[in-house]
C-alpha cells in the first residue's frame, strides 16, 4: 500500500457514494432528472460493495503489509484525522436524521412513507460520509506531497 | 521554540536541525510519517508518549527538552 493507492481507494469510494446518494436523494424528494439509473436493484449496491471491498483491502494491507511501511501509512496522526472525520460524520448524520424526521408527513403516514424515510436516511448517511471521505483523501494526499 | 499547540510548547524543529536531520530522516527513525513530524513541529498535533520517547531517543535528548507545558 502507498499513499497514492490509499488516496485512490478512499477517493473513489467517496465520489461513488456522493454520486449515488445525490441521485437517490433527488429521486426521493421528487426532483425530476432526465437521466435515470437503468436498474436500481442492482446498481444501488455498488457503493456498498465498493466500501466493503475497499475496507477489506485497507485492513489486509494494515495487518499483512510491510510493517515499516505501515508505521508511516497508518500512524497516530492519520488515525486522529480518521477519528475526527468519523465524529463529524456521526454528528452531521444525527442532525440530518432529526431534520428528516421533522419533515415527514406524519398525518398521512403509511408503509410507503416509512420506506421512503429509510431510503432518505440511508442516502443522507452515504452523502455525508462520501463528502467526508473525499475531503479526507484529498487532504491526506496533499499533506503527503506538500505538508 | 517553534510554533506551539495550545496545550504544549515544542522545541522539536530546533533540536532536529541541531541534530542535522531532515523531517524525513527523523520520521523514518521514529517510525511515523513525515507529515506527523511536520504537524508536531507546527503545533497542530500533540504526539503520544511512545512517539515522544521515540523522537527523544532519535535526537538523543530528553522528552522534557522537546516539549514543555505552557
Amino acid at each position: 500500500m502507498t499513499y497514492f493507492k490509499r488516496f485512490l481507494i478512499v477517493f473513489i469510494c467517496g465520489i461513488v457514494q456522493i454520486f449515488y446518494a445525490a441521485y437517490l436523494l433527488l429521486h426521493l424528494f421528487g426532483y425530476s432528472i432526465d437521466w435515470h439509473i437503468s436498474n436500481h436493484d442492482v446498481f444501488m449496491f455498488i457503493p456498498g460493495i465498493l466500501v466493503f471491498v475497499s475496507s477489506g483491502i485497507l485492513c489486509a494491507s494494515y495487518y499483512l503489509g510491510d510493517k515499516k511501511n505501515n508505521n508511516i501509512l497508518y500512524d497516530e496522526y492519520t488515525a486522529l484525522r480518521y477519528y475526527k472525520i468519523a465524529a463529524a460524520g456521526y454528528a452531521l448524520n444525527g442532525i440530518g436524521i432529526f431534520v428528516l424526521f421533522s419533515i415527514q408527513d406524519w398525518a398521512n403516514w403509511d408503509f410507503q412513507s416509512a420506506n421512503n424515510m429509510i431510503y432518505q436516511i440511508a442516502a443522507f448517511a452515504w452523502l455525508t460520509f462520501g463528502v467526508l471521505l473525499t475531503i479526507f483523501s484529498i487532504g491526506d494526499y496533499k499533506e503527503y506531497k506538500n505538508g | 521554540m517553534g510554533k506551539h499547540h495550545q496545550n504544549l510548547l515544542n522545541n522539536l524543529e530546533d533540536l532536529r536541525k541541531k541534530a542535522g536531520l531532515t523531517q524525513q530522516e527523523l520520521s523514518e527513525a521514529a517510525e511515523v510519517s513525515r507529515k506527523s513530524i511536520n504537524a508536531i513541529e507546527n503545533g497542530i498535533y500533540v504526539p503520544s508518549t511512545v512517539l515522544s520517547l521515540k523522537i527523544a531517543r532519535t535526537l538523543k535528548c530528553k522528552v522534557e527538552d522537546l516539549f514543555k507545558l505552557p
